[in-house]
């Protein structure tokens, strides 16, 4: 069974994640459209460039953009939370060691204390997401049942992860949900709004190239982000 | 499918059509006949084929739900918080709907969609600087303003204006003939103050053809007087077309996507025929985006920029005041505290906030100018964009949207907002008439006629001999 899941099926997960998010990009860029979208993409190709990292850049810094900076406290949980999700697989120790014995690969890590931290970030930030959902009048009345399911979705690999770790309670319900939902996270990240970790930068680089070569080439240094 | 006689998705191309609209005074038949007037749900489905592309569809689809965008709107700030202006809610409840349903909605929706995208939102972009995702609502409003036009759901007045365009290549009635005759008045009555300045109507090859916003001829011709006085005192080499000389676009406020195009393409036509060196609009913003930023590709223009340099009227008097060919009197600079009004249209949405202060540096007495706040690409709008001003049905939406504008006018303690923009210009005198704040508004041109420098070789003779 453990070996069936963490051979075949890691395989097909992997696989409908890398493929899955493949076609969404060029689904994307070929959806788009210069006279539609108003933006004349292919003629201002430095302008574009320019205007497109602009704007991812200043986004993907805590608080480097003026939308971060209206918000301080959120900033901080939303930063917490996405590099808590992206660092903490990526770079876990127990990561690493599936890749050493299965192909030899001397993959980095980061101590099990920093993961452990992150781990932590990310739960907590999530509950606070949460409450934020419930409590603000202006998150309430957009957030679906949905959202809750992702965000859900979302962290049950890092809880059971966390519990597996740490060895609370069964360990082998905990490591099998982990590595389950930790799949089924994969999987759902092409079909759903998830897709945003590629979606993020296809539409900040749209914005960020409407900007460049249309919006506001006119102003000094681009549009201030 | 009934539709009615008034409001169908047919638009205005005639006189007549365009007459039988006006005389249902603020659209009382035009708006019950609405109520009844089915959705066609087959041409709508084709539009979103042909024109809903993964630009709109991804942001539909992957809004986050985080509310960011509630504060940047300011909707939403002046309806006290009131959740069901967030911008994420607006969109997604009516263009959201439309496309999830794949265009199977009924009438009162089409209404709701055209409630919305005229009563509960302007098209100032600013919600999408405020998206982690970049996802700028405005543009899918302006958007959805399509949808709804092209079913016939859109505000008796916005029909009215896209039938005018198409009728008169003007969004109001004024011929080739009126704006002519508009020109040649205007520059006899200065004769006596400025003898030998002209408004010289299709004058090929000159350095600059300048255009204008039909309000001017039609209710404002002192607007052309001072444009043409200093183009006269900075000896600018300038025309006017006869034909192609409206700049605005009230079809592209309506969502009339084709009208949109017959009226930029008279503009750009009048460039092909008189070739100036460039084009100057007046001091207006939506006229501004309507035909320098949008219209191009409107067109299909694949440059993305119109036939010749387009600029606005700030940057051509930004030159001349910083080349010297318009001199400020010192004395006269303004001693009273001023604050400018950054209009959306060529501000966050064509990055022009350098010029305007520019300005601001040569004609205000220095600490007399007070910035608003938010300002530059993050001002509010004024209230009353995006057509909004000129709509009846949501007059009182406005008043209470434009208390953002009072609160950032009162703020800064100003006696006097300048505000090169029609739209921004309407909605503060509307707002003084509302809120009486006790401030006085105006353009650029009134200001810089009474402190230029007039040279010796343009005063009037008499004068001289005294």
């Amino acid at each position: 069974m453990y070996n069936f899941i963490t051979g075949p099926l890691l395989w097909i997960t992997f696989a409908i994640f890398f493929i899955g998010l493949t076609v969404r990009v060029v689904l994307y860029i070929r959806g788009l459209d210069w006279r539609l979208d108003r933006v004349a993409y292919r003629v201002y190709p430095s302008l574009g460039i320019k205007g497109a990292l602009s704007s991812i850049f200043h986004w993907l810094v805590p608080f480097g953009s003026h939308g971060w900076r209206a918000k301080p406290l959120y900033t901080i949980i939303f930063f917490i939370f996405h590099i808590g999700l992206v660092v903490t697989p990526l770079f876990l120790a127990g990561h690493a060691v599936i890749l050493k014995e299965r192909w030899g690969i001397n993959w980095p890590t980061i101590p099990m204390l920093l993961a452990d931290a992150l781990t932590i970030g990310v739960m907590v930030t999530a509950v606070f997401i949460a409450i934020r959902r419930i409590g603000l009048p202006e998150v309430r009345i957009i957030t679906t049942a949905y959202d809750y399911f992702l965000l859900v979705l979302t962290v049950l690999p890092f809880f059971s992860g966390f519990m597996a770790a740490h060895q609370f309670g069964d360990y082998v319900f905990w490591n099998y949900t982990h590595i389950l939902s930790g799949m089924a996270l994969l999987i759902a990240i092409p079909f759903t709004k998830l897709f945003h970790v590629v979606g993020y930068f296809l539409s900040r680089a749209q914005l960020g190239m409407d900007f460049g070569i249309k919006r506001a080439y006119k102003a000094k240094g681009g549009f201030a982000w | 499918m009934p539709e009615g006689i008034l409001c169908n998705r047919t638009p205005i191309n005639t006189k007549e059509q365009l007459d039988a609209v006006l005389a249902d005074k603020g659209g009382k038949q035009y708006y019950q006949e609405m109520e009844k007037l089915e959705v066609d749900v087959e041409k709508l489905q084709k539009t979103l084929q042909d024109t809903c592309k993964s630009r709109i569809r991804t942001w539909l689809e992957m809004c986050a739900h985080c509310g960011l965008c509630a504060d940047s709107c300011f909707f939403y700030l002046a309806n006290k918080k009131d959740p069901t202006q967030v911008p994420s809610y607006k969109i997604i409840t009516t263009l959201g709907k439309i496309v999830e349903k794949n265009g199977v909605v009924d009438t009162a929706h089409m209404i709701k969609c055209m409630d919305t995208a005229w009563g509960k939102c302007t098209c100032c972009n600013r919600c999408g600087s405020f998206c982690p995702y970049g996802i700028d609502m405005g543009v899918m409003f302006s958007y959805l303003r399509g949808l709804c036009f092209s079913q016939g759901f859109v505000p008796w007045e916005m029909k009215i204006g896209s039938g005018m365009h198409r009728v008169f290549r003007a969004q109001m009635d004024v011929t080739p003939e009126d704006w002519v005759e508009t020109c040649e008045w205007m520059a006899e009555e200065q004769q006596d103050e400025w003898p030998g300045l002209e408004i010289p109507v299709d004058k090929e090859g000159a350095d600059i053809m300048y255009t204008v916003n039909a309000r001017e001829p039609k209710h404002y011709p002192e607007d052309i007087a001072e444009a043409a006085i200093l183009f006269h005192i900075a000896g600018e080499n300038w025309t006017v077309p006869s034909l192609g000389w409206e700049q605005t676009s009230l079809t592209m406020f309506a969502g009339d996507w084709e009208g949109c195009k017959l009226q930029v393409q008279s503009v750009y036509d009048a460039i092909e025929r008189l070739k100036p060196k460039r084009v100057i609009g007046t001091e207006c913003g939506h006229a501004h985006r309507g035909t320098v930023i949008e219209g191009p590709y409107w067109v299909g223009r694949e440059d993305g920029r119109p036939p010749a340099p387009y600029i606005h009227y700030v940057e051509w008097l930004a030159e001349a005041l910083r080349t010297g060919k318009i001199k400020i009197d010192p004395a006269k600079k303004l001693k009273i505290p001023v604050t400018i009004q950054d209009s959306c249209n060529y501000i966050r949405n064509h990055g022009l906030k350098d010029i305007t202060r520019e300005i601001m540096s040569y004609i205000v007495e220095p600490g007399y100018f007070i910035e608003m706040y938010p300002n530059k690409e993050y001002n509010f709008c004024c209230g009353g964009g995006g057509g909004l001003n000129g709509i009846g049905r949501y007059r009182q939406w406005r008043n209470t949207g434009m208390k953002v504008k009072r609160d950032q006018i009162i703020a800064t303690g100003a006696k006097l907002v300048i505000a090169p923009c029609h739209n921004c210009w309407d909605a503060i005198r509307d707002l003084e008439e509302v809120y009486e704040l006790g401030i006085k508004w105006s353009f650029l041109k009134p200001i810089i006629i009474k402190m230029a420098v007039i040279p010796e070789h343009l005063r009037p003779q008499e004068e001289e001999e005294e």
